[in-house]
């Protein structure tokens, strides 16, 4: 990337930077089931955007056909496995009643990872150029929220959105700093993920059936004692 | 493309060893009658063995196979994996028959559930073969992030629900852990794209090339890069304080599937660290990340000793002696040295061997006696004695008593500990597997002699468990007395890459 970008241009890149974590910090302040599948469904569809947007600035082609991979498994099929999968639990109440870090306490807990990524960012010996500098923290940001989703919640539901935001991170990292793995791995990478997201739905099932809910308190009984 | 796959017999021979098992998966997928898809299974992973033992000589003699322009990549390294895999496949696919058998005559499984048992098998074989031999790094991630996925279906087959508990745990833990290691491996191919400004991104990835170029990359990345991938592959490969979804995972699953998990799927998993601490050593010298397998492999020797002695579930504690033993390998290779790393990479076959042995005998003892506790498991050689012996001998050995493998393999790697002047590391070493000595042997003196709770009739469960035990522990005798030559070689080539990294040494 070597021509300099337009003024535009380097808008769009702040303007979904910031988009990207908004929708990220939805799934940190919902409650609701569905509300979390909306965020990340908000998430994906911004990604793919900033994947179109870098392949049109380095202008290659692949990341047009990423993008595109992006939108119809990641915030097509995907949401759409998870709201079935809600839809079809035996639970009646579909919220997120007590976590174990309460909303209030997450969000600025969520604030503070998002600055510790732009810290770290800076550590990080890449090489630095407009797209990188925007976009470099913003995936840690992802990465880390992902994180504290999955162990700050007590739904199983909440941890698979949360494994699917760390996702969302790397994905994001992978596409600034290399551009791009090559398309057969990118695809193998989405099949994985499609997969995964399929087993862990089955598993959710079978929790809601043996269990009669998707509490991970349930899932303490192995143990060494 | 085709004309390559035809071009030469060890191309063939590889292509179709992927392929057996997916054929055969799809097979089961049609056939669905019980008796014709475990022989669909014990003849597809038989094929693979088979193919896998034509592939050696190939690999003695040429050193690397490489297909596909790259995409594909064999040397003697891969050839141990994918021996180790093939094996412990075979002998599992056999036990499995009589295994699940019983689990069907049971009720525990229904028609439905077999067939979705021998479908995740030979999956879980494909993802596995996949692994050592891509070339690419991306795609081996890929195969590793595949053997979760298929492996965890296996696990919570029962539906019961500790195996639901073991299953999530090991599915959020092993996923969360492979995406640091995708981070290690984007920070890797982040260093070869800044050197090499006129890579393609296909062969960027590469392991080979990677190997070639990494005198040129930049130290801080390699660093924080292998960390990242020490922390991801170390969390699969079961190294101690990432370990804790292991002892779940590994004790709820099915015998057989236990045994393809401890056995093989750890050393897949050790594989991937170990390509990566090539690519370090080569960049930033081996000083780096020897000294942090050392460290990883103490802590986990540790964390095993301390939880095999309080243990009280038999499976439970062969699953804390596999983070032992990836322990070991891992301090082992730490070390450095030749003799090491043959140690090493012996002690992978070793520990294959002994452990499939164990979760075989003690599959079908926890069947007969209906109990994994140990507390109520005594008398073993008095109700079975050939399983009760086969199960003796198998612990025998995997404390590390002579004249049996593993005592080969962990001499030669304390050995190299002294040889290489770690002398603290070393006699760590020596204490942790002492009272791993002490603790193991006292429970499996209490299992195997101690008098029977209830009168049980004295009955062995079926030729064909007994069958892959026998052929195991011939192996476990055989390669206590002398490792036969085309091992020898190569282990000692493999050992050679892992020194020098050498592509074309």
């Amino acid at each position: 990337m070597s021509d300099l970008l337009l003024p535009t241009q380097i808008d769009l890149l702040h303007v979904s930077a910031v988009i990207l974590l908004i929708a990220t910090f939805g799934i940190v302040v919902r409650r609701g089931f569905s509300d979390w599948l909306h965020a990340y469904r908000y998430q994906t569809i911004i990604l793919a955007g900033i994947v179109a947007l870098i392949g049109f600035i380095t202008s290659i082609w692949e990341l047009y056909i990423v993008s595109a991979l992006t939108l119809g498994i990641k915030a097509i099929i995907i949401p759409k496995v998870l709201f079935y999968v809600t839809k079809k639990l035996d639970s009646p109440i579909k919220l997120e009643m007590n976590p174990y870090v309460s909303l209030r306490i997450s969000v600025i807990a969520s604030a503070l990872l998002v600055a510790m990524s732009y810290f770290m960012a800076l550590q990080l010996p890449i090489s630095s150029d407009e797209t990188i500098s925007v976009f470099l923290p913003v995936s840690f940001s992802l990465f880390f929220i992902g994180l504290f989703i999955i162990i700050s919640r007590r739904k199983a539901l909440s941890q698979i959105v949360g494994l699917l935001t760390i996702e969302n991170g790397l994905f994001l990292f992978a596409v600034v700093v290399t551009h791009g793995f090559s398309l057969i791995i990118e695809i193998g990478l989405m099949a994985d993920i499609l997969v995964g997201v399929i087993v862990s739905s089955i598993l959710l099932f079978r929790m809601s059936k043996t269990f009669d809910s998707i509490d991970i308190e349930n899932l303490e009984s192995l143990r060494d004692d | 493309m085709f004309a390559t796959i035809f071009s030469s017999v060890e191309s063939m021979l590889v292509v179709s060893l992927l392929l057996t098992p997916v054929v055969s998966g799809l097979l089961i997928t049609l056939l669905k009658r019980k008796r014709i898809i475990e022989t669909t299974t014990v003849i597809s992973s038989l094929l693979i063995l088979t193919q896998g033992l034509f592939l050696l000589p190939y690999i003695l003699e040429k050193k690397t196979i490489s297909i596909f322009d790259g995409t594909f990549y064999l040397d003697s390294l891969s050839a141990i994996m994918i021996i180790t895999i093939s094996l412990v496949g075979f002998l599992a696919s056999l036990y499995s028959v009589n295994y699940m058998g019983r689990q069907y005559d049971k009720l525990i499984v229904d028609g439905k559930k077999l067939v979705r048992y021998y479908q995740g098998f030979n999956m879980f074989l494909f993802t596995m073969l996949l692994v050592p031999v891509s070339n690419n790094l991306g795609i081996m991630w890929i195969a590793i992030e595949a053997t979760t996925l298929v492996s965890v279906l296996l696990i919570m087959l029962y539906t019961k629900q500790g195996s639901i508990e073991a299953s999530w745990k090991y599915l959020l833990i092993a996923t969360v852990g492979l995406s640091l290691a995708l981070f290690g491996i984007i920070f890797f191919y982040y260093a070869n794209s800044v050197y090499d400004n006129s890579f393609d991104s296909t062969h960027g990835m590469d392991w080979t090339n990677m190997v070639e170029n990494a005198p040129h990359f930049d130290p801080n990345l390699v660093k924080f890069a292998f960390i990242f991938i020490l922390v991801g592959f170390g969390t699969k490969a079961g190294l101690a304080p990432m370990h804790t979804w292991l002892p779940d995972a590994h004790s709820e699953a099915p015998s057989p599937i236990s045994a393809l998990l401890s056995g093989v799927l750890l050393n897949c998993a050790f594989y991937g660290l170990l390509r990566f601490h090539i690519i370090s050593s080569h960049s930033i010298g081996p000083e780096f990340s020897n000294t942090l397998l050392i460290v990883l492999g103490i802590i986990s020797l540790g964390i095993a000793a301390a939880s095999i002695y309080f243990q009280k579930d038999v499976k439970r504690m062969l699953a804390f002696s596999s983070i032992e033993h990836m322990g070991l390998i891992s301090v082992s290779v730490g070390f450095g040295i030749f003799l090491g790393i043959y140690g090493a990479l012996l002690h992978v076959i070793n520990h294959a061997v002994v452990k499939s042995l164990l979760f075989f005998s003690s599959g079908s003892i926890s069947q007969k006696y209906q109990t994994k506790s140990i507390a109520d498991t005594s008398g073993i050689i008095k109700t079975m004695p050939i399983t009760g012996f086969m199960f003796l001998i198998g612990g025998l050995a995997i404390i590390g008593m002579p004249p049996f493998n593993i005592f080969m393999s962990e001499f030669l790697m304390l050995s190299s500990g002294f040889s290489s002047e770690n002398f603290l590391v070393s006699a760590l070493v020596i204490l942790f597997l002492v009272v791993i000595f002490a603790s193991f042997g006292k429970h499996l003196l209490h299992m195997v002699f101690g008098n029977p709770k209830s009168e049980m009739k004295k009955e062995d469960l079926g030729k064909l468990s007994i069958l892959p035990m026998i052929i195991l522990v011939s192996i476990i005798f055989i390669m206590g007395i002398y490792v036969p030559e085309p091992l020898q070689t190569l282990i000692e080539d493999a050992t050679k890459i892992i020194l020098v990294g050498g592509i074309n040494s």
